[in-house]
């Protein structure tokens, strides 16, 4: 007989109701994360909504105001050199000592993890990245300077990566490489915390996704569960009448103006909705996926009614 | 002139930025100046006191070194002067150094000159209004000093050439400072540069002065002596200022136009593509960051005790003459002449190496700000580690330099080793306690690191000026740099080496406790 055990693991990271301050300016505001062993989770909000206060606190490098933090089980401030032996940090803005050539520091770093070199892959990492490791730290441009930071945090095997904006800088190739090199991190086990104000990078890589917005959690779950989120922005000019678009399921926020609808669609409806339109006979066209801003408006007030 | 679009408006903005920095410094100078002009009438009634005390400089080379000879001995306002006119434009020229490299190559360095240039300014317009800032500053300098030196007391006409000599030291290291930040694509370099400049010009017209005159004249320190401000003024000297201070401007144009934005000069040379096994701890980080600027500190230290140790003995001469002591006295030195000559000598150092320290506990205070502190925080690395890391090469660093500065002087001299080096080494215990407040600024906030500085100068001022303007010793007590005793003069003090001990220890390790209870960045 088959029996399925389901292992129950502690989360790698658990954040609940954390709050920091820094003056009079509420950076966290009562956050809720939890990142479970083996999951890539996407940490997901606009410029300032406290993603990186969030992983500074998470480093031990903030004092919280209130709230509870954890990581592996301790506490980041008290333990913070036991829990960083466990995990390796990509900073969002990785400066980097001007004297130093880029594999002098990436060598440091490890070493200063505990990790000889040598025996990494840092070699293979150089290569894949297209690095010149003899550079010196000044003279790196902002992309190459997120290398060093990636190389150095991706060569060992670490028990959580994490990563703030780990793309920033890249090019489209080079951020081919970072979602290569990634996953095959996850598939040997590692967790991932990365976060992002790029949907569709946290999309393709992420299987569990936090949106953050003004440092508290508005969304938190599985890709598939915030499908909802993932509704395309329709607008469209046709040449008859324009259709009924409202009553269809998946549609919301139907706006007409003249002969020019637009609307937001679900990913399942959008086959309804084509169909309607050429019917009504298409001058032109557009869908996009919604802006950040709309899915953080849109999180903000998940019990809008579709009109 | 599209080149120099912007230049005004960078211009302003430099001042703004400057507002408090510059302010400080000029008036610090100018405060000297005027307890300089104000003093001499107590502390020489008479003309004949003051011919004596002017003979006696003028016969004792070491003094001449240092300062400068006087040329005229009836003359009130140079006799004044004596210690400003040479040494203390050394000062006023390492304002305009920090000036000018702050708006050019440290701008650079950060990226903020490539979102400046992005904007509707023109290639030339950031040192263009680098140098049009410190222009103006160093006119603002002069009219103070003008005005400081009448309000002491001393005629007008001698006061605007002595101010104008300023003026003319200052433009010469605007534009000495406008070239080195040319060479190198690291401001930390420009700087040294710069500063070695600087003093290779001090020490042309200090060999000049006390050998062949001619190699005075190849110095702007010692055209400002040959200016004779106070009598029978050369008025064309100070276009000599000008031409140098022109050509040096015109030099860093053709440079600046020979490279890239954020690019040295001199192509940077590749580094090692491996790191050293031994570079993985946050002491050997700080040491591999610092030890450039230690080296160069330790030959330049070197330098002044081995020179200060040669010309020692030329004090002896003195011995007989009252005025002889009078002015040693007034250099903070008592007793023996050529002991008191290495006493002054090293009070000034103390503070010399102190600015090391300060350099090093301001870079932490940098590295944090940039994140870098934080990468090396977000390994296996406690903040403790961190921060002692800073720590010891700060307070290490300032001992080894008053080391090497005492075994300088010995050598110097050939005798003295044992004396010389436990004087020089007695300033650590108020090089200690500076610095340990200077960690505890940086412990309060990054951005209060910078105010280690003020706090330095200030301790420097009141040293200089407490005897001049007869301050309470309450007030002059503030400076550690005041209890210490006038070693090898004056025998070694245990009381007040335990006393400045205890208070760096207890800054030290109040900055120790705040930085592992503060947020990081």
């Amino acid at each position: 007989m088959l029996c399925i055990v389901r292992v129950v693991t502690d989360p790698v990271v658990h954040i609940e109701q954390l709050v920091k301050t820094f003056g009079a300016t509420r950076a966290l505001d009562g956050l809720d994360l939890t990142v479970a062993v083996g999951e890539v989770h996407g940490f997901l909000g606009p410029n300032g909504a406290g993603k990186s206060t969030t992983i500074r606190a998470l480093l031990g490098l903030l004092r919280t105001d209130s709230g509870a933090l954890s990581a592996f089980g301790m506490d980041p401030w008290a333990d913070s050199v036991a829990i960083h032996r466990r995990l390796a940090y990509v900073p969002g803005d990785v400066n980097l000592w001007p004297n130093l050539s880029g594999g002098e520091t990436i060598d440091m770093l490890l070493r200063m993890r505990g990790i000889e070199p040598a025996g990494t892959r840092r070699a293979e990492l150089l290569e894949r990245f297209d690095l010149d490791p003899t550079k010196r730290g000044r003279a790196y441009s902002k992309g190459n300077r997120q290398k060093v930071a990636l190389v150095a945090a991706l060569a060992a095997d670490v028990d959580l990566l994490v990563l703030d904006e780990p793309t920033s800088g890249l090019d489209p190739l080079m951020e081919q490489v970072f979602a290569d090199t990634l996953a095959e991190r996850v598939a040997a086990g590692t967790t991932v915390l990365l976060s992002s104000h790029i949907l569709s990078e946290v999309e393709r890589l992420a299987d569990r996704v936090t949106i953050i917005r003004a440092g508290r959690a508005v969304e938190s779950g599985t890709l598939a569960d915030l499908r909802h989120l993932r509704r395309s922005r329709v607008v469209a000019e046709v040449v008859g009448e324009v259709p009924g678009l409202a009553r269809l399921h998946g549609v919301s926020d139907v706006h007409v103006d003249g002969r020019t609808v637009s609307c937001s669609v679900e990913p399942d409806a959008m086959t309804d909705v084509l169909g309607a339109l050429t019917a009504a006979g298409v001058r032109s066209l557009t869908s996009a996926p919604p802006t950040l801003e709309e899915l953080f408006l849109e999180a903000y007030r998940p019990a809008a009614v579709p009109r | 002139m599209t080149a120099f679009a912007g230049t005004w408006a960078l211009t302003r903005a430099a001042l703004r930025r400057d507002r408090v920095l510059a302010s400080v410094w000029v008036l610090l100078l100018v405060a000297v100046v005027y307890a300089s002009a104000a003093a001499t009438e107590s502390i020489y009634p008479t003309a004949a006191d003051r011919v004596e005390a002017a003979e006696a400089i003028n016969s004792s080379p070491a003094i001449v070194a240092l300062y400068g000879p006087i040329l005229d001995v009836r003359s009130a306002g140079e006799l004044s002067m004596t210690k400003l006119t040479v040494l203390y434009a050394v000062f006023a020229a390492l304002l305009f150094l920090v000036l000018v490299r702050r708006h050019t190559r440290s701008e650079e360095e950060s990226g903020r000159a490539e979102l400046l240039g992005g904007t509707a300014v023109g290639r030339d317009a950031q040192l263009a209004a680098a140098v049009l800032e410190s222009v103006l500053v160093s006119l603002v300098l002069g009219a103070l000093c003008v005005l400081a030196c009448v309000g002491g007391g001393l005629p007008l006409a001698g006061s605007v050439g002595f101010a104008l000599s300023w003026v003319g030291v200052s433009w010469v290291a605007i534009g000495l400072t406008a070239v080195a930040c040319q060479l190198s694509a690291s401001a930390r370099t420009c700087a040294a540069l710069a500063g070695a400049g600087i003093g290779v010009l001090y020490v042309l017209r200090a060999v000049g002065d006390t050998g062949p005159e001619w190699v005075s004249w190849l110095s702007p320190f010692g055209w400002s002596t040959r200016l004779r401000a106070w009598s029978d003024p050369r008025w064309w000297v100070l276009l000599l200022d000008l031409v140098l201070g022109a050509a040096l401007l015109g030099t860093a144009v053709l440079l600046r136009a020979r490279r890239d934005l954020g690019a040295g000069l001199f192509a940077a040379r590749p580094g090692p593509a491996t790191g050293s096994p031994r570079l993985a701890d946050a002491f050997v980080l700080t040491w591999r960051v610092h030890r450039t600027m230690l080296w160069s500190w330790s030959a330049g230290v070197g330098v002044m005790g081995l020179v200060m140790g040669a010309i020692a003995p030329g004090v002896g001469d003195l011995l007989d003459s009252e005025a002889g002591r009078q002015v040693i006295e007034s250099l903070g030195g008592v007793g023996k002449l050529e002991d008191a000559l290495v006493a002054a000598v090293l009070s000034i150092a103390g503070v010399v190496v102190t600015c090391f320290a300060i350099a090093v506990v301001g870079h932490g205070a940098g590295d944090e700000r940039d994140g870098r502190t934080e990468q090396v925080l977000a390994t296996a690395t406690s903040r403790s580690r961190s921060f002692l890391a800073t720590a010891v090469v700060a307070l290490g660093g300032g001992t080894w330099l008053l080391l090497v500065t005492g075994v300088g002087a010995a050598v110097g001299l050939g005798d003295h080793l044992g004396g010389f080096v436990g004087a020089a080494l007695d300033q650590s215990f108020a090089v200690w306690a500076v610095a340990g407040l200077a960690l505890l600024l940086y412990a309060a906030g990054t951005r209060y690191a910078v105010l280690a500085w003020s706090v330095l100068a200030a301790f420097f001022a009141l040293g200089q000026l407490g005897e001049l303007l007869d301050l309470p010793a309450a007030v002059t007590g503030l400076s550690p740099y005041t209890h210490l005793p006038a070693m090898p003069v004056e025998a070694f003090a245990p009381g007040t080496a335990v006393a400045l001990t205890a208070v760096a220890a207890a800054l030290v390790a109040a900055a120790w406790w705040r930085f592992l209870g503060r947020d990081i960045g």
